[in-house]
């Protein structure tokens, strides 16, 4: 049986239909691109299958093994070099204008509201593509003003939004004054799918030994950026599905999603915990888009009373630091499919990243 | 060819010569004694301190020395086919605390040492991040422990230690304060005795070998000849690829044990040492002291319930305790890892060296490929082939949750893992529980680790991994020595059966529990001749 298909933000009225017939032509993308590869050397079976239309019957397409890809919401080029340096949390989230992407670049970007002292009253977290909110943009463009009502400020007008029919997402409230989605280039969900589908395809070295570990994987299927948390985390889990032998997709809803905060060390003045301070704003716990941390209603504290481990907060990666992401794959049951590894994309040299393609392949039209 | 020649030459001294007589010798070489004590001190008198540092400074035992015993020994072990029992050595080191050493220095040199978990130190903040329970409902995880935390600090902390229990009494006695050192000499408030198992040597408390896999630093002994700390014994991989001393070896760069070295990145490249704050920080190290109580009756009951109610499913038929116990560490009770020997102990693979720590999570390993010449061979065991059947060492078994070898992590790829390696110093304390009923003593582990941060390194281990269901992969709890204080610990396990479905572990209670410790600075022999004694 296979599959249905739901965008990421079902809880929104968003029609279903549209949204996962768009995001359906995102995995035979994918399809068609991991093919193409395995085509230009000779052949092979795609592992990467779009569940609505792959008509896979009997066990190979039995979820047979779940796999969680999970990896840390802090980006990684901000981390110290030695041991012990510290992170660069300023440089991770500085003031930020109209028309700039955040550059945090682990699918986890957040934005910081202060009060007039200086302290931090709230950290919201979000996880969404920007793709879907351009998505909404040309679909349904009262919802994504009434989600930005509701997450971000009643005072957001469609102006503020649009240029003519044109969806900014670059614009003041995803930016300087809120985090709706995520806006980093690299940071949508065509991408994530690309990304997938693209590490299902076996690769080989220059003297024909298979390439598994993370960062020379990454860098010889040129499915993502070698820099980060995820992309070689994620891509390293798919390939060793197909390692295996497995049919490869992602699972229901697709998306990426923020697994949980860590709060252990986090403490208040007098050690009290800060139990309810993180809250699921949108999506499920099992499936969570956008979260807050922040005083529950009441409450005599600020975020920067808070201390984790005693170190006060100051900045929002602090908090991201302790969020797990994750993305689930869903493979078929092992050694159903043999397919021999290829060489390299190029000859490691320049970057070209299916993720780069990816984004240039989404129709952005908004804001630069 | 000159050019050639040049070449060769800049390769042959790309890794630093150890400051050998100013690093002391358990952080990289390790005592590596059966009778080990811990002596927890506090500073009354700073003059006193100075002047009790001063007598024991030539009894700080250096690299040099603890290295070229440990030669000795192992020549002799290998000539005779047994431990040489008429070699016998006694080694002390000493760490300070951070309130230790702001008293015999000054706070801001203090202050400049780089590591916040060291700066904060570890009382109930720093417990509280690494999860450490509070049975009695206590806001403070240290309330209740019998030495550090926030009731019973320690500045300084002895390590001696010697192959021969009487000769280690002796050095205790000749080395610790004593009424010589004056009225306000520091005062000994705690002491503990820890000693290899009689009965099993080599394991903890709960059975399993324990200590199997270090890190192999880098770095020389002496240019002249080139020896170098860490044996090579494998070929050079190719570009892009993790270094081995031996199978299962990483090499590692001495900067990541050590302040004032070169390390290794998150992606893998050496980098110069970093600027120290000052000077005399070189050559010291940060020390994690953890005194890990073990609850072996409850968990080997654990065991053999739960291998009661899996024997039954169609999963796991007929497993046993031992199995299922295996399956939580990694490793069988002789230390032969589940990855090279899934269905049952093998102690001839536990007992090869070259083999019994050659194993990879992700990949079918190969098979080493050792330097001509070197006169070695690994046994003949069959590989461990994770890659091509799925995983065969849980993901939240303890030997993967604390080094996850090539698996990709949460916090990036295997070069990034080799960043977080810690030297395991720790040594079993109380009696081995000889019964399967409680007998109400207290036994456990002194857990000792060195680190150039405890931040990255062992926090990051304990908290981020070990503590996370989600890391560094997905797949559950330590079950060994994660904690949580919010739900059950629990841990995904990969079914027996390959048709089969896994299982879900839920162990509602630690077996494990923190009752002591402290976060230190090891400091070089030197710098505890030059600034530590004098002021």
């Amino acid at each position: 049986m296979p599959l249905a298909i739901t965008v990421t933000s079902r809880a929104t009225p968003l029609s279903p239909p549209n949204g996962a017939s768009r995001l359906s032509k995102d995995f035979d993308d994918g399809v068609a691109g991991a093919n193409a590869k395995l085509v230009a050397h000779g052949g092979g079976t795609c592992q990467f299958y779009n569940p609505v239309t792959h008509g896979l019957t009997g066990a190979d397409v039995t979820p047979a093994s779940a796999g969680e890809i999970t990896w840390n919401g802090f980006p990684r080029k901000f981390l110290g070099t030695a041991p012990g340096g510290a992170a660069d949390f300023a440089g991770a989230e500085p003031t930020l204008t109209s028309g700039h992407s955040r550059n945090q670049d682990e699918y986890l970007e957040w934005h910081v509201t202060r009060n007039g002292s200086g302290k931090i009253t709230s950290v919201e977290f979000t996880c969404e593509g920007y793709d879907y909110y351009e998505f909404l943009g040309r679909e349904a463009a009262d919802i994504l003003l009434g989600l930005y009502q509701k997450f971000i400020s009643p005072a957001v007008r469609h102006a503020d939004l649009f240029t003519g029919a044109q969806y900014q997402k670059l614009n003041r409230w995803n930016t300087a004054d809120g985090a709706m989605h995520l806006t980093q280039q690299a940071n949508n969900l065509f991408a994530e799918v690309i990304l997938a589908a693209e590490a299902t395809v076996r690769r080989r070295d220059a003297v024909g030994r298979e390439v598994t570990a993370a960062i020379p994987l990454t860098k010889c299927s040129q499915f993502g950026d070698a820099r980060r948390n995820s992309d070689p985390t994620i891509g390293s889990g798919v390939n060793g599905f197909a390692r295996q032998g497995r049919m490869i997709t992602l699972a229901n809803p697709v998306g990426l999603y923020i697994d949980h905060l860590d709060d252990a060390g986090f403490r208040l003045p007098g050690d009290l915990p800060v139990d309810g301070w993180f809250q699921i704003l949108r999506g499920t716990p099992a499936h969570t888009l956008r979260a807050v941390f922040a005083p529950p209603r009441g409450a005599a504290f600020t975020v920067s009373d808070v201390t984790i481990g005693g170190i006060p907060i100051k900045f929002g990666g602090q908090i991201a630091q302790n969020i797990t992401m994750r993305l689930t794959g869903v493979a078929s049951v092992a050694n159903n499919v043999q397919n021999t590894p290829i060489p390299c994309e190029g000859a490691g040299g320049a970057v070209h990243t299916a993720i780069a393609v990816a984004a240039s392949r989404l129709p952005t039209r908004g804001a630069s | 060819m000159p050019r050639a020649k040049s070449v060769a030459r800049k390769k042959l001294v790309s890794e630093p010569l150890l400051d050998v007589h100013e690093i002391q010798g358990n952080i990289l070489a390790g005592f590596n004694k059966d009778h080990q004590r811990l002596v927890g001190l506090r500073i009354r008198g700073v003059a006193e301190a100075r002047k009790w540092l001063a007598r024991i400074l030539p009894h700080v035992s250096s690299l040099a020395e603890v290295y070229q015993f440990n030669a000795l020994f192992r020549l002799r072990r290998s000539r005779l086919g047994r431990d040489p029992v008429c070699l016998v050595a006694s080694w002390m080191n000493i760490a300070f605390s951070r309130d230790g050493l702001a008293q015999l220095t000054s706070d801001s040199d203090a202050a400049a040492l780089p590591d916040a978990a060291f700066q904060i130190g570890l009382t109930k903040d720093r417990a509280d991040l690494l999860g450490d329970p509070t049975p009695g409902g206590e806001t403070d995880p240290t309330a209740r422990w019998v030495i550090g935390g926030t009731n019973h600090p320690v500045d300084i902390l002895m390590i001696l230690a010697s192959d021969d229990k009487t000769r280690l009494d002796s050095l205790v006695v000749q080395l610790r304060p004593a009424p010589m050192d004056g009225l306000s000499a520091p005062e000994i408030i705690w002491e503990e005795q820890g000693e290899t198992r009689t009965d099993l040597p080599g394991h903890e408390h709960f059975g399993f070998k324990d200590g199997v896999s270090q890190p192999g630093v880098r770095g020389l002994i002496s240019r002249r000849p080139r020896i170098y700390l860490t044996p090579r014994l494998l070929k050079a991989p190719g570009t892009g690829e993790i270094a081995f001393a031996k199978p299962g070896q990483p090499l590692i760069w001495p900067g990541q044990f050590v302040l004032g070295y070169p390390f290794g990145d998150r992606d893998g490249a050496m980098q110069p040492a970093p600027p120290l704050g000052r000077a005399w920080f070189k050559n010291g190290s940060f020390l994690v002291f953890r005194r890990l109580e073990q609850n072996v009756a409850g968990f080997s009951a654990f065991l053999k319930a739960e291998a009661d109610r899996l024997s039954k499913t169609a999963g796991f038929p007929g497993i046993s305790a031992e199995h299922l116990g295996a399956l939580f560490v990694g490793r069988w009770p002789s230390g032969a890892p589940v990855s090279r020997t899934p269905g049952g102990d093998n102690p001839d693979l536990a007992a090869d060296s070259l083999s019994n720590n050659d194993f990879l999570f992700t990949e079918d390993t190969p098979p080493p490929v050792f330097l001509p010449g070197v006169g070695v061979t690994a046994g003949t065991f069959p590989r461990a082939m994770e890659g091509s059947k799925g995983p065969v060492c849980p993901h939240a078994a303890h030997i993967f949750k604390v080094n996850p070898r090539d698996s990709a992590t949460n916090l990036g790829p295997d070069f990034d893992t080799l960043t977080r390696r810690i030297l395991r110093r720790g040594i079993p304390f109380g009696t081995p529980l000889t019964s399967l009923e409680d007998d109400g003593a207290s036994r456990g582990l002194h857990f000792l680790s060195y680190q150039a941060s405890i931040v990255d390194q062992f926090e990051i281990l304990q908290q981020n991994w070990a503590n996370n269901t989600g890391a560094p992969t997905s797949g559950g709890n330590d079950l060994i020595i994660g904690q949580t204080k919010t739900a059950a610990r629990t841990m995904d396990l990969p079914s027996l059966v390959p048709s089969q479905g896994g299982e879900k572990i839920s162990a509602p209670v630690e077996w494990v529990k923190p009752t002591g410790g402290g976060y230190f600075f090891a400091p070089s022999i030197g710098a505890i001749r030059g600034v530590l004694a004098v002021g």
